[in-house]
């Protein structure tokens, strides 16, 4: 796709539909100088789920500010898997540029127009036809710079029949104090290609986050898409948008937040479904506290007969200065579509506080388990060691509780 | 092992428990019947320790200890286990492992695998959240597995036999009739179908929030059937000695 210089530079200026406007201006494009990066920065890395200990058989991508600084796909996997920077991917297939700002307009606000003329690294994964990838694949993006927007933009394309996890890990070291985290990721998930990819987020109070994730789902093809977000953050907004355009495709977005600190967040989530059969369902849990604030949006378009949708948002408060707000939306365009959505915002419940408690468990534990469980993993469909280990990362985020 | 004295308790500012006296010795097993809304189930609420059930008059002692001001938790961990009538659904909590949590000790866990076999509690039923569409049957037999797990000395069981078929009222009763040999109890029962596993020494009927009456199970649950409890409100007239 040719981009419009000109437009792209209009829409600089243009905030985004929902969420707190940033003032690109207080950030730096470049780090400023040579880039010291300590040792402990493999440390930040498993804190979000990225292991680079020995037990790392993976396929991992690894980028702190704009270097990509550790890219290699694991031998028994080559052949399967095809894992690139932008550059390599644009270099090396004539038919890669077709897979960039197809699913995203790099002209909807000035967070994409700025990765679209300024962008910086990111990863060109492709699950090769018939491939199943059992597993999982992990990247890394660390921000290390204070003041730095780490700029990145990532393809992710599931071909045909492939199956693959994809873990992605993205954070800010304590170096960073304030920093813009800006990432495209275009996803695409062929026929009968099943796809699970699972995000998890833990920045800091300074920190401001835009994903901008574009989605297309073909016949028969499944997307798993998880999004963890712990602890604190300056501002979060995004909306990841997925068509549907195959039949009996399936998406499934799962968000687990714990969000405490003055911590702002608008995460939504939409679901355009243009083919018999599709199946969509965006369901979060959150749970809220200090003076933190949620908006949770989702917005299922029906377009198809037989098709599904379902939208659930789960909000439990722990303090009084917190805010969440449930904002489902539901479009209809054909009778025989099904779609339905719930909202249940509450404290922790006393009964089962105290059912806990009636069986020796003591209030503090009680409530500690009570959290616990609402941050559920099981529904992110993860292999067993994946999945505890996932719900380790939270257990370790919500400590105290 | 229970001692109750001249329980008075409120929830809200409705008095529900009206004096209530009992007294349950070590190894005994003592039923409990009474009408819909007679203070049954706020007994037990009671002696758990619901931070909603305020005991306005009288006392609870329990291994000589008054536990009457005693939060829940240390109740149990006392050795208090209650089976209840409708438990909660707990979202994200497994059973499996609650059981594990609540198990006494490491040791006792090959015993409670055993238990858990008995009461025919598969490795599925244990990875799911806690009565998450669980069926009658399914919510008893895990109620039962949870307390018996905690090994206590005093078993409350606020109907363990409501809402539940022939064959898991057969699971329940043999598996009680079992666990509780040696151990103290307290049933509750509308339809007295466990009473075909369990042999009370003792029972109990309550009435407008206290005890009118005691004496040997099998006449005074054969009464009921066929008198129903308006029999209980003439009786109830000559008080209790």
């Amino acid at each position: 796709m040719q981009l419009d210089e000109e437009r792209l530079r209009k829409a600089l200026r243009k905030p985004a539909a929902y969420g707190a406007d940033l003032d690109l201006d207080e950030f730096r494009l470049e780090p400023g100088g040579r880039v010291e990066i300590s040792e402990d920065v493999a440390g930040a890395g498993v804190e979000v789920g990225v292991d680079f200990g020995k037990k790392d058989r993976l396929t991992t991508f690894f980028q702190v500010d704009h270097e990509v600084l550790y890219r290699a796909v694991q031998r028994q996997f080559q052949g399967a898997v095809e894992l690139l920077t932008i550059d390599e991917a644009l270099e090396k297939h004539d038919w890669a540029r077709e897979y960039f700002w197809r699913l995203k307009s790099p002209y909807e606000d000035k967070y994409t127009a700025l990765n679209a003329l300024h962008g910086k690294g990111g990863y060109f994964l492709r699950i090769l036809e018939g491939k199943k990838v059992h597993v999982p694949i992990q990247t890394c993006f660390l921000t290390y710079s204070r003041d730095l927007i780490q700029n990145v933009h990532n393809v992710i394309i599931a071909e045909p029949g492939s199956e693959a996890y994809i873990i992605t890990g993205c954070t800010a070291h304590k170096e960073a104090a304030k920093g813009l985290h800006i990432g495209v990721t275009e996803i695409y998930v062929k026929e009968s290609a099943k796809l699970n990819y699972t995000m998890i987020h833990k920045w800091g109070p300074g920190f401001h986050v835009r994903p901008r994730t574009g989605i297309l789902i073909e016949e028969n093809a499944e997307l798993t898409y998880n999004y963890v977000a712990l602890g604190s953050v300056g501002s979060f907004q995004s909306q990841p948008s997925a068509r549907i355009t195959g039949r009996g495709g399936t998406f499934s977005a799962n968000n687990i937040v714990y969000l405490d600190g003055s911590s702002d967040m608008d995460l939504g989530g939409e679901a355009w479904i243009e083919a018999e059969g599709g199946r969509a369902e965006l369901i979060t849990n959150a749970v809220v506290a200090g003076r933190a604030k949620l908006v949770n949006r989702g917005r299922v378009v029906s377009e198809a007969d037989e098709t599904r949708g379902h939208i659930s948002c789960r909000g439990l408060m722990l303090s009084d200065e917190a805010e969440v707000s449930a904002i489902p939306c539901l479009t209809s365009r054909k009778m025989k579509a099904e779609l339905t959505h719930e909202a249940a915002i509450g404290k922790i419940s006393e009964e089962q506080l105290f059912y806990l408690m009636s069986r020796g468990i003591s209030r503090e534990e009680a409530e500690s388990l009570i959290v616990r469980g609402f941050l559920d993993t099981s529904s992110m469909k993860l292999p067993d060691h994946l999945e505890k280990s996932v719900k380790k990362i939270v257990d370790l985020a919500i400590k105290g509780f | 092992m229970l001692k109750i004295e001249n329980l008075h308790v409120e929830v809200g500012d409705k008095l529900l428990l009206k004096g209530v006296d009992l007294e349950i010795g070590e190894g005994e097993i003592h039923a409990l019947f009474g009408p819909n809304a007679s203070g049954k189930s706020s007994l037990v609420m009671s002696i758990i320790g619901h931070p909603n059930y305020r005991v306005v008059e009288g006392k609870i002692i329990f291994k000589g200890v008054d536990v009457t001001e005693k939060p829940t938790y240390e109740r149990v961990r006392m050795g208090l286990g209650v089976v209840f009538q409708n438990p909660p659904k707990i979202q994200g909590v497994k059973l499996g492992e609650l059981i594990k949590r609540i198990s006494k000790s490491k040791e006792r866990w090959v015993e409670v695998l055993r238990l858990l076999d008995r009461l025919n509690i598969d490795s599925g039923l244990l990875e799911r959240h806690i009565n998450s569409g669980f069926s009658g049957g399914e919510v008893k037999r895990c109620e039962i597995a949870q307390v018996l797990a905690m090994d206590p000395d005093l078993v409350i069981l606020d109907e363990p036999d409501s809402g539940v078929d022939v064959e898991n009222l057969e699971l329940i009763g043999r598996e009680l009739s079992e666990s509780l040999r040696g151990k103290s109890a307290l049933i509750i029962t509308h339809h007295g179908y466990i009473l075909r596993y369990l042999k009370p020494t003792k029972a109990h009927v309550m009435f407008k929030g206290s005890i009118i009456c005691d004496g040997d199970p099998k006449v005074i649950f054969d009464r009921i059937m066929s008198d129903g409890y308006r029999w209980c409100e003439r009786c109830s007239l000559m008080r209790r000695d």
